[in-house]
């Protein structure tokens, strides 16, 4: 399929633009609307994560979007890999990660996938804190995320300040992987390990927030420490471990 | 000696071990016999109840080790129990996360094939018009 995106004739990348959704009835269908506006080309599958709310009827009111329901809740990592399966076996170039609540801003999707198609890294990370973006976050979370981040960084020496956000997208090669392996809970920052552990790069680009129009967020002050500890944990044992990505069947 | 004496294993406690040892033999058994317990793990008891039933007869086997560690062989006792429901455990944290990473990849194979029936269902209702569909181009 030839596609004039720019100046002549070039292949037209298959975009898949992946919701996890649990209890966004409220917002998923706003979120949808935006997307088709401003990222027209783009597919996009919604993954109801065992909601008990009304999201799934929602979103199978909409047309032009598909709907993925989990049986129960498996969490955003289960969640956000059964996208990654689906847009692997169904031959997607490119996978773009995009929360139901709102935060993520559908007008920056283009923006995401444009680094990704110019091949900046096998996953470019909507960031918060490059530049451009108002975001602040609470004091203990800031607190938080910045040992993760350095963690991190000193891990894979990745430079990435914002290893929680979860506006993301990936060419084929990060998706092959993230079929394979995804971390259950609170993936995000682990993911960029496992990333690096595969010989793939990760960069980011600032992104302009906004505050979540309805839910609530999954990070509360009392799982926070638990959050540190498992994610800690995980991305120490990773670097022990090996991951590859692969056009296999994952 | 006073110090040896204490090695030994009291007549009291050999009765006690057989009767407990028996009662778990009986009591895994009767969970097996209804399908309440699965046979690999029912091994895992059954060798446990023989073990016990084992020292029960010949205390020598505690004795020996009770002198070597120069501990009381109640402690030795405590000390072998401990050790193999620590590693009865561990093992079970193994097998549950086996378990709920299996169950994890079935809900998400379980969804996509859901999904996928519903397309396939769909374009069988109307196949006269020809569906963009998703499948086509990895084919």
């Amino acid at each position: 399929m030839v596609h004039n995106r720019e100046k002549g004739p070039r292949v037209r990348y298959r975009v898949l633009i992946i919701i996890p959704a649990y209890n966004e009835a409220e917002t998923v269908a706003g979120v949808i609307n935006h997307l088709h506006q401003e990222a027209p080309d783009c597919d996009i599958v919604v993954i109801d994560d065992g909601s008990q709310d009304d999201t799934a009827k929602v979103v199978a009111s909409l047309d032009g979007v598909e709907l993925i329901v989990l049986p129960y809740n498996l969490g955003i990592g289960g969640a956000m890999q059964t996208g990654f399966k689906y847009a692997f076996r169904n031959g997607y170039d490119i996978a773009v990660q995009c929360d139901a609540d709102g935060q993520h801003p559908p007008e920056q999707v283009q923006l995401l996938v444009q680094h990704v198609e110019k091949g900046t890294a096998d996953l470019i990370i909507g960031s918060r804190y490059v530049a451009a973006s108002s975001y602040t976050p609470s004091m203990p979370r800031r607190v938080g995320k910045s040992i993760l981040s350095r963690l991190i960084d000193a891990l894979i020496g990745s430079g990435i300040t914002d290893t929680t956000s979860g506006f993301r997208a990936v060419n084929r090669k990060a998706l092959s992987l993230f079929a394979r392996h995804y971390p259950e809970d609170y993936p995000e920052p682990e993911t960029l390990v496992i990333l690096h552990k595969a010989g793939l790069k990760a960069a980011e680009v600032p992104v302009e927030m906004r505050p979540r129009l309805g839910g609530a967020t999954s990070i509360n002050p009392k799982n926070a420490a638990y959050y540190m500890v498992k994610v800690g944990l995980a991305i120490f044992v990773d670097a022990f471990r090996k991951f590859t990505h692969t056009a296999e069947e994952p | 000696m006073e110090g040896t004496q204490q090695f030994g294993f009291q007549t009291a406690h050999r009765i006690g071990l057989l009767v407990l040892s028996i009662l778990l033999l009986a009591l895994v058994l009767e969970l097996v016999r209804r399908g309440r317990l699965k046979e690999r793990y029912a091994l895992l008891w059954l060798a446990a109840a023989g073990a016990s039933f084992l020292i029960g007869i010949f205390p020598v086997l505690i004795e020996k080790l009770a002198t070597v560690f120069q501990v009381q062989y109640l402690t030795v006792f405590y000390g072998v129990s401990f050790l193999f429901l620590i590693g009865i455990v561990l093992g079970f944290s193994v097998i549950i996360s086996r378990l709920s990473e299996r169950n994890r990849e079935l809900a998400q194979e379980l969804a996509l094939l859901a999904h996928r029936v519903k397309h396939l269902e769909k374009r069988d209702d109307r196949d006269s018009q020809s569906i963009d569909s998703d499948s086509s181009r990895s084919e």
